[in-house]
């Protein structure tokens, strides 16, 4: 979708607002190391691989932090931080800025509000999520279903109606899952439910999908009270 | 069963609907209540590889989760249309999750509850006709899209 900067979308967002989040941007620690000031020179732009198939432009990025405008960096917020690949091929500024970390920060502060942009943004990761954050192991084979991934072909229904048999044919025993990447310790994932209630992770996911939040606490509360940790709470 | 179509999604007039959860309830003559998703639900969720219920004897407020169901890409709970203590659940969805896409207001039923207080909580959920001009009015507002049916799957002519 083109980006539209002609207006100010948002106006009915309250200036105070958008200063407010753009506040807490430059707030964020890492901000004195990755935003130094642009000359447009366009190197960021020529590297970036999303601005070559999206209306996208990490220089644009740059440029509304640089010069403060409250307006733009929250359209910007809502409107462009998804359409990067976070790859960091930007970070060859000769100024040291980095665009792609300066949209890690816009990102964190859109989930941290709960912004609507970024909860559509992520809706299509909710399964990916859950499976990360309650197996302990990233993408599951099960995915692979015609629906989700038609990009793959036709093949693609004949590989996940037979799912099973190919795992099977995998040598290692710990891949012979098609609900998980692999077989995780019981040590490992309640040091994973551990760390994230700890550092707050499950906070930023209760703002962006109430229901994913509460079936993962489901998971890790049980688990975590067969381990012995049923003082542990996610309230 | 007397029924209606919006947007080819189906609605039972019989059963109680929570139409923001998008699941519904039968009640049951020996008081006990089934629960279940809706047409609606099923067909935002696509095809149904994993419907995990929470074991008998559970005991759920109203919205909490008494299920996971996954997707090959998305993930959800059903959110408990009532609070009461889970009695049964639906073994038949442990190998064929896809029974809630094919019929999900019969044989894919999710679980079995024990109310806890059902006369006062059937008055938040909507039946008959306020039930199908509330699904008409989420259908719009929403955008939902035109249901689509599996293979398999119940007819309602």
């Amino acid at each position: 979708m083109a980006l539209d900067l002609s207006t100010n979308k948002y106006a009915d967002v309250s200036y105070e607002e958008k200063e407010r989040l753009f506040a807490e941007v430059k707030a964020d620690a890492r901000w004195n190391h990755v935003m130094y000031g642009c000359y447009e020179c366009g190197i960021c732009v020529a590297a970036c691989p999303s601005a070559r198939f999206y209306d996208f432009s990490p220089r644009v990025i740059a440029q509304a932090a640089a010069r403060e405008d409250v307006d733009l960096v929250y359209t910007l917020m809502n409107d462009s931080v998804w359409d990067c690949s976070q790859c960091f091929s930007c970070d060859r500024c000769p100024r040291q800025n980095s665009p792609g970390q300066i949209i890690t920060i816009m990102r964190e502060v859109a989930v941290k509000n709960g912004l609507k942009t970024a909860k559509q943004a992520l809706e299509g990761y909710g399964r990916i999520i859950y499976k990360i954050m309650s197996t302990g192991t990233q993408v599951s084979p099960d995915m692979l279903q015609p629906n989700a991934f038609p990009d793959w072909g036709g093949h693609v229904k004949e590989i996940s109606d037979n799912l099973e048999v190919w795992r099977k044919a995998l040598p290692p025993e710990t891949l012979h899952t098609t609900e998980t990447g692999w077989q995780i310790t019981d040590k490992t994932i309640v040091e994973l439910y551990l760390i994230w209630h700890m550092t707050g992770v499950m906070k930023l996911i209760e703002g962006v999908d109430e229901g994913l939040f509460m079936i993962l606490v489901d998971v890790m509360e049980e688990r975590l009270a067969d381990a012995g940790y049923d003082d542990v709470s996610f309230d | 069963m007397e029924h209606e179509k919006i947007n080819e999604c189906v609605i039972m007039k019989d059963l109680y609907y929570s139409v923001e959860d998008n699941t519904w309830i039968r009640v049951n003559e020996d008081g006990s209540v089934t629960v279940g998703m809706t047409d609606i639900a099923q067909n935002l969720a696509g095809p149904i590889l994993h419907a995990k219920a929470k074991s008998a004897g559970t005991d759920r407020k109203k919205g909490k989760p008494i299920a996971t169901v996954e997707s090959g890409k998305w993930v959800g709970p059903v959110k408990s249309p009532i609070s009461g203590v889970i009695t049964e659940v639906n073994e038949k969805l442990v190998g064929d999750a896809q029974l809630i896409n094919r019929s999900p207001y019969r044989d894919g039923w999710v679980v079995k509850m024990k109310p806890e207080s059902l006369e006062a909580e059937l008055k938040e959920l909507v039946t008959g006709d306020n039930a199908v001009a509330a699904y008409k009015t989420k259908i719009e507002h929403d955008n939902i899209k035109a249901c689509t049916h599996i293979e398999g799957s119940d007819t309602y002519e």
